[in-house]
């Protein structure tokens, strides 16, 4: 079973994440906020991870700046996940380090594939 | 008016005068002469090759203060103020030695001293007379205080309402970026709770987690469809926020406008299916154009969808582009409900939708004309409906086919 990291810091956020991803058949952890995604991601070695951008301390921003240091994770799926919709924010995300971008409030086919694709699975 | 004039008293009168100044009187020219001097509003005075003063007329002694017998003889710096005094001794020689009418001290601020010891501002003019020890210099002095009062007055007027300008300007320009940092913000604290909402209930509707009755289900629609358009109308308001505030910054590129126009087709082509509406178009060759490309297919998408949206089954849609003399026209044709004349010009206004001819479409947000003609009107084009009630409307925009991007602002 995939194992898919999830960091929200609001727990419905959370809880809908787990759902959609469990319903899809992932192992999901969760994490809330950018230091517990760095600590987790290593007890956890997930397939794929899920930032919020906006989580207090440190945030998506500076989670996938550090994780992207680590050999560990330096080729793992980093979805970005924001509630922003303003103009270049995609290409600041793409360009931070992260590997797609979801914006809130997500689409549920759209997240569905986005993973698939990056997990190189069929859809 | 010369029949008018006294006769000339006698020749003999004139003969003293040498620049041929003829007199009307029997006064002496020499005492008219004088006359001339001491009407004169400025003051005029004559210097000798030492700097000594010569001759000076009754304004002179206003202007100073002196009376005359002070001034006669003595050096013509005691009328300049002490720390110029010395410079002005230097541009006296200079001056003997390249003679010829003209102003002292161009762009020089020149000031005159009064026996008081008060200073004021002058301009003089200078005229030569005479040569070697019999060089004579005529100044015309004019006191320009209230000038002077008036051109600074000016400046800190000026000076000010520059400033106060600037001052707007910086107002504006934080307002601005308070007005962007609100809207960002408040697009991300709505976007964040209708994301949960619009999550679970898509999720529910899903009835993975257990199956729902019918009434259930069709609750759960409802929540889902209107927590869509709830986030339709963030999205509008955003966009046109970031319009009006002039942040929407084109990004022009040439591109195909009928692939665009195909584009936008697909868009409308699901729900004109569903009312059997026939959509036709008349788009001839590809038509290379510059432009904001994702903006262009915005306002065909919006136009498209109201024409499919107001006309009612078995209608039809026709799009059509044509161009003339640089400019691409663009127009939209349906067979719906139409606009009263009425409503033709409050049409592209905001929330303003039609009432009664709208026949219970509210779907939309109110917000898509509005925008539209923004987007139109930022790439310098212009748009505007006919329409009459029960026969149809038809919506035309003009684009310019190469657009200018405007300055970044």
């Amino acid at each position: 079973m995939k194992r898919i990291l999830i960091a929200d810091d609001k727990a419905t956020g959370r809880e809908l994440l787990r759902t959609i991803l469990e319903n899809s058949g992932y192992e999901v952890f969760e994490a809330v906020d950018g230091l517990d995604v760095i600590k987790q991601a290593h007890e956890v070695r997930p397939d794929l991870m899920i930032l919020d951008l906006h989580m207090p301390g440190l945030d998506g921003f500076g989670a996938v700046a550090k994780l992207r240091k680590d050999a560990a994770f330096a080729v793992t799926p980093i979805i970005a996940l924001t509630a922003s919709a303003m103009m270049g924010d995609r290409e600041r995300a793409l360009n931070s380090g992260f590997s797609g971008y979801v914006t809130k409030p997500i689409r549920l086919d759209a997240l569905r594939s986005e993973i698939h694709r990056m997990l190189n699975e069929a859809v | 008016m010369a029949a008018k004039l006294p006769p000339l008293k006698s020749a003999s009168t004139c003969d003293n005068v040498t620049s041929g100044f003829w007199s009307w009187t029997g006064i002496p020219v020499e005492e008219r002469f004088r006359e001339l001097l001491e009407a004169a509003p400025d003051a005029i005075m004559q210097v000798d090759s030492a700097g000594r003063i010569l001759l000076l007329n009754r304004i002179t002694e206003e202007m100073f203060g002196y009376t005359r017998e002070e001034l006669l003889g003595q050096p013509v710096e005691m009328l300049v103020p002490a720390h110029r005094r010395g410079a002005h001794a230097q541009h006296r020689d200079g001056y003997a030695a390249h003679p010829s009418t003209r102003p002292m001290g161009a762009k020089l601020k020149l000031e005159g001293m009064r026996k008081d010891g008060r200073c004021f501002p002058v301009e003089i003019s200078l005229s030569p007379a005479g040569a070697g020890d019999d060089f004579r210099t005529t100044a015309i002095i004019r006191d320009v205080t209230e000038r002077q009062e008036a051109e600074d007055h000016l400046r800190a007027v000026r000076e000010e309402y520059t400033r106060e300008l600037e001052q707007r300007g910086e107002q504006i320009e934080r307002a601005n970026r308070l007005k962007s940092e609100f809207l960002a913000s408040m697009s991300h604290e709505l976007r964040t709770p209708l994301h949960t909402i619009i999550g679970f209930s898509e999720l529910l509707g899903e009835q993975i987690q257990g199956p729902l009755n019918e009434k259930q289900q069709r609750f759960v629609n409802h929540i889902h469809k209107d927590s869509l358009h709830l986030l339709a109308l963030i999205n509008d308001i955003l966009d046109l926020s970031k319009i009006e505030s002039g942040r929407l910054a084109l990004r022009l590129e040439t591109f195909d406008f009928s692939a665009v126009a195909a584009e936008s087709l697909a868009f409308v082509r699901t729900p004109a299916e569903e009312k059997s509406l026939r959509i036709e178009t008349s788009l001839g060759q590809p038509i290379a154009m510059t432009a904001d490309r994702l903006r262009v297919k915005q306002i065909l998408v919006n136009l498209l969808s109201n024409a499919v949206k107001f006309t009612p089954e078995q209608g039809g849609v026709h799009l059509a582009a044509r161009v003339e003399m640089g400019a691409l026209t663009v127009s939209v044709t349906d067979t719906g409900v139409g606009i009263p004349r009425s409503e033709h010009e409050n049409i592209f206004d905001k929330f303003h939708q039609v009432g009664a001819t709208t026949k219970g479409v509210r779907e939309g947000t109110g917000l898509g004309l509005a925008i539209t003609k923004q987007l139109v009107e930022e790439h310098g084009g212009t748009i505007t409906v006919a329409s009459e009630p029960g026969r149809g409307s038809c919506f035309t925009f003009t684009l310019p086919l190469h657009a200018v991007a405007k300055a970044a602002q």
